[in-house]
């Protein structure tokens, strides 16, 4: 899996800012006027990461994939590098998911599209494809039961069969919940 | 018969790889449903190997010859009749040597978003079929 982009990277940006600084005695004000600065955006993404936790991590998920099949021919049959478009859209989509909603699974498809995933099993999956369009396709297998259909995303309200299909793939499991 | 020796039809006991380029096509436990999902660019089918998970070194001989530039990570291996049980099918179409189409793809000419989510279906049968093999240690 990608790794995920930003903030899994804070860490080690605090960590050397305190290198920097040293223990705060004998380096200059301005090295404290880092630490400082650092300490808080560190707090604030505390705090962030803390109330939205799991679609943060989902969002940067969605973005070292884009980043990661930037270019074509990425699974060297000529596939199309995922669409900024789809991004933006991928990125709309998660922040609309209702909190009790588990966070998917991220994928790249061969036409530059961003599919995302609800596994629960082999045999209950959800899954969608954010592309270009405001049009998502999406398909689910749910034990012998399965099905696809269309439905369209306003970037702001998830439609309501695709919530459905997305429950029921999962059961209600609390694999990666918001 | 085929140069590399194999029989013109795919038989249903045939095991079949499709090697996985990106390190988001599979998860800890099985293969996502865009690994499956057909080329654009190669008139909807899908490339597979007509090779088992066994033997692996053979395997990834195959992944490296025709994929040199891009990493393999894996293989996602299934039973020809597992294709058809998704209401596709799989053609031989050498060379290379044991290369065959996944073809039979839901086509819609007049809605390229419903025959996209046809397909997902039948990609999401497919992965509900398939042993995930992995090179070396590439868990995700």
């Amino acid at each position: 899996m990608p790794e995920p982009v930003s903030l899994t990277h804070a860490p080690a940006v605090y960590a050397a800012s305190n290198a920097a600084a040293g223990d705060g005695t004998a380096l200059s004000a301005e090295a404290a006027t880092i630490r400082r600065s650092v300490s808080a955006a560190m707090e604030s993404m505390e705090q962030s990461i803390a109330l939205f936790g799991p679609k943060t991590e989902a969002i940067s998920e969605i973005l070292a994939v884009a980043a990661e099949h930037g270019e074509t021919g990425w699974n060297g049959e000529g596939a199309e590098p995922i669409s900024m478009l789809a991004v933006d859209r991928a990125v709309a989509f998660i922040r609309a998911l209702p909190r009790s909603v588990s966070m998917p699974e991220v994928a790249p498809e061969p036409d530059g599209s961003i599919s995302l995933d609800w596994i629960c099993s082999r045999s209950r999956i959800a899954s969608i494809s954010i592309g270009v369009s405001d049009r998502l396709a999406f398909a689910w297998l749910d034990g012998t039961d399965q099905g696809h259909a269309v439905a369209r995303f306003d970037g702001e309200r998830i439609p309501s069969l695709i919530l459905e299909r997305i429950r029921e793939a999962m059961g209600h499991a609390a694999v990666r919940a918001a | 018969m085929l140069p590399s020796g194999l029989p013109e039809n795919v038989a249903d006991e045939e095991a079949l790889a499709r090697f996985l380029m990106s390190s988001s096509h599979y998860n800890a436990t099985m293969v996502k449903p865009a690994a499956f999902l057909p080329n654009p660019k190669a008139r909807m089918t899908t490339s597979v190997f007509r090779h088992g998970a066994e033997p692996r070194e053979s395997l990834i001989q195959i992944a490296g010859e025709q994929r040199p530039d891009v990493t393999a990570y894996g293989a996602a291996i299934c039973k020809a009749v597992a294709v058809r049980s998704a209401k596709l099918d799989v053609i031989a179409d050498e060379p290379p040597p044991l290369h065959a189409n996944i073809v039979g793809w839901p086509v819609n000419g007049t809605d390229q978003m419903l025959e996209k989510a046809e397909q997902k279906r039948a990609a999401l049968v497919l992965v509900s079929r398939c042993t995930l093999v992995l090179f070396e240690s590439k868990a995700p």
